[in-house]
C-alpha cells in the first residue's frame, strides 16, 4: 500500500472531528424558533405572576416629569370615575401593554428568518419586529400605537427596538410619548417541562419620564390551545345595521348613524 | 314567574377568582360593579350576545319588591366565554336562566356574569357556580 492512501486515512479522524465541532457550534448559533401560542407563564405552585397591564398596573415612584405628573392626573379625569379605558371602545392596546397579555388571553408568535410577528388575541392585534437587514427607512415609518420594531440577535436573545410610537398611555393612565423608545429582549427556556418565553422591556421616554422605566419581567408559556377569532369593531357595524334594519322593517327612512349606536350602547350602562 | 333573588356574600376566592376579576378590568369599565359580592338572579332570557369587548343579555327578573321588569347584565369578552365552556347557541331567547352576578354598585338592577346555569348546562369563570357562588373543581377556564 502506498503512503498517500494512508495519509488520508490517517486525515479521516481529524477532519471528522472539525466537521462535528463545526455542526455543533451552527446548531449552538442558530437563533431560538418562538413560534407558537403562549399563555401567562404559572409558577408549578399555580401562582400567577399578579395582575399587570402596560407598565405593571398602578406602580407608585414612577420617575414622571413635571410634565408627566400632569398628563397621569389629566387622563385621571378624562377616564372618570367609571375608569373608562380604550379597550372598552376596541382600540388596540399598543406596545407595550399588548406584551403583558391584559385579560389573560394568549399570544401568538410566528416567527421567520427576518421578521417576527406577533399576534395578541384581543382584536386580533399585531406587531411585526423586522430583523436584520431587512428595513423600513425611517422616513417611511407610520408612527402607530405599536411602534416600528427593528431587532437582531445577541446569541439567543432577540434584542428588539421600538421606535415611532404614538403619544399614548397604557391600560391604568401611564403614560408613553411620541418620542419614547422601548427596548425589549426575548429569550426561550425549558421551564417544568415547557417552552418558556421571557419578555423584558425597558422605556425611555425625555417627556415623561426623568429615568428609564422598566416594567416587570413577563414569561408565558406554551399553551396548547387556539387563537379564537376576536372581531370587536364589527359588532358596532354589525349594531348599526341592525339599526337601519329595524327602521326599514318600520317603513322609516333608513339613515341610522353611528351616534345612535352610541346611544343605545349608553342606554344600555 | 316566579323569581328567586339571594344575596350570597362570598369570601375570597383564591387565584381563579382574582384571574377572572382581573380579566374583566381589562376590558370593562368595571367600577360600577362590586366584584366583592355575589348575587344570583333568576329569569327569562330575552336577549344574549356574546360578542366583543364584552357580552350583555337582558333578561326578565321578577321578585316582589319591583315586580317583573327587564335588567341588563354585562360579562366577559366572547372569547372568555368560549374558553369557559360556553358553545354556540347554547343560551336562547326565552330559556329560563340563573346568573351569578357581581351587582352594581349604586343597587339598580343589573351587574357582571361570572357564571350562568341553562337548560342544565353550567358556565362558569373562575369555577364558580352560579348555584352556591363558591368555586367548583368542575367548571374550568
Amino acid at each position: 500500500m502506498s503512503k498517500a492512501p494512508r495519509a488520508r486515512r490517517a486525515l479521516i479522524p481529524t477532519v471528522a472531528a472539525f466537521v462535528c465541532a463545526g455542526v455543533i457550534a451552527i446548531a449552538e448559533a442558530q437563533p431560538p424558533d418562538f413560534t407558537g401560542v403562549y399563555e401567562t407563564y404559572r409558577a408549578p405552585q399555580g401562582q400567577g405572576q399578579g395582575r399587570a397591564s402596560g407598565f405593571g398596573g398602578p406602580r407608585a415612584g414612577l420617575p414622571l416629569t413635571e410634565e408627566g405628573k400632569r398628563r397621569v392626573e389629566e387622563y385621571g379625569v378624562l377616564a372618570g370615575p367609571t375608569r373608562l379605558n380604550g379597550a372598552t371602545f376596541c382600540a388596540d392596546y399598543g406596545v407595550p401593554t399588548m406584551m403583558t397579555l391584559p385579560g389573560a388571553y394568549p399570544i401568538e408568535f410566528i416567527q421567520k428568518p427576518n421578521q417576527l410577528t406577533i399576534i395578541y388575541e384581543v382584536n386580533n392585534e399585531t406587531r411585526r419586529i423586522y430583523i436584520g437587514d431587512r428595513q423600513v427607512e425611517p422616513e417611511k415609518r407610520l408612527p402607530s400605537r405599536a411602534g416600528y420594531s427593528a431587532g437582531h440577535w445577541e446569541g439567543k436573545v432577540l434584542v428588539v427596538k421600538t421606535t415611532d410610537l404614538v403619544d399614548a398611555q397604557d391600560q391604568t393612565g401611564n403614560p408613553y410619548s411620541d418620542q419614547a423608545t422601548i427596548d425589549e429582549r426575548f429569550s426561550l427556556e425549558e421551564a417544568n417541562g415547557k417552552k418558556v418565553l421571557t419578555y423584558q422591556a425597558t422605556i425611555t421616554d425625555p417627556v415623561y419620564y426623568t429615568a428609564p422605566v422598566t416594567l416587570p419581567e413577563r414569561k408565558y408559556q406554551l399553551y396548547d390551545g387556539f387563537i379564537i377569532p376576536y372581531g370587536c369593531q364589527d359588532e358596532i357595524w354589525s349594531e348599526l345595521l341592525d339599526l337601519r334594519r329595524d327602521q326599514l322593517k318600520a317603513g322609516k327612512p333608513v339613515d341610522a348613524r353611528m351616534s345612535d349606536v352610541y346611544k343605545v350602547r349608553e342606554a344600555r350602562e | 314567574m316566579r323569581t328567586h333573588m339571594k344575596t350570597i356574600v362570598v369570601a375570597a376566592c383564591g387565584f381563579a377568582l382574582a384571574l377572572f376579576t382581573a380579566a374583566a378590568m381589562a376590558h370593562h369599565s368595571a367600577a360600577q360593579f362590586d366584584f366583592g359580592q355575589r348575587v344570583t338572579i333568576e329569569g327569562v332570557v330575552k336577549e344574549f350576545n356574546v360578542t366583543n369587548p364584552h357580552t350583555w343579555a337582558v333578561v326578565s327578573i321578577t321578585d316582589a319588591k319591583r315586580g317583573t321588569r327587564d335588567a341588563q347584565y354585562e360579562g366577559h369578552s366572547a372569547s372568555h366565554f368560549y374558553r369557559a365552556g360556553y358553545t354556540r347557541d347554547m343560551v336562547k331567547v326565552g330559556d329560563k336562566i340563573a346568573i351569578l352576578i357581581a351587582p352594581r354598585r349604586d343597587g339598580e338592577d343589573g351587574g357582571f356574569i361570572q357564571a350562568f346555569t341553562v337548560n342544565g348546562k353550567t358556565v362558569g369563570f373562575g369555577g364558580l357556580s352560579p348555584e352556591t357562588g363558591q368555586r367548583t373543581s368542575a367548571a374550568s377556564q
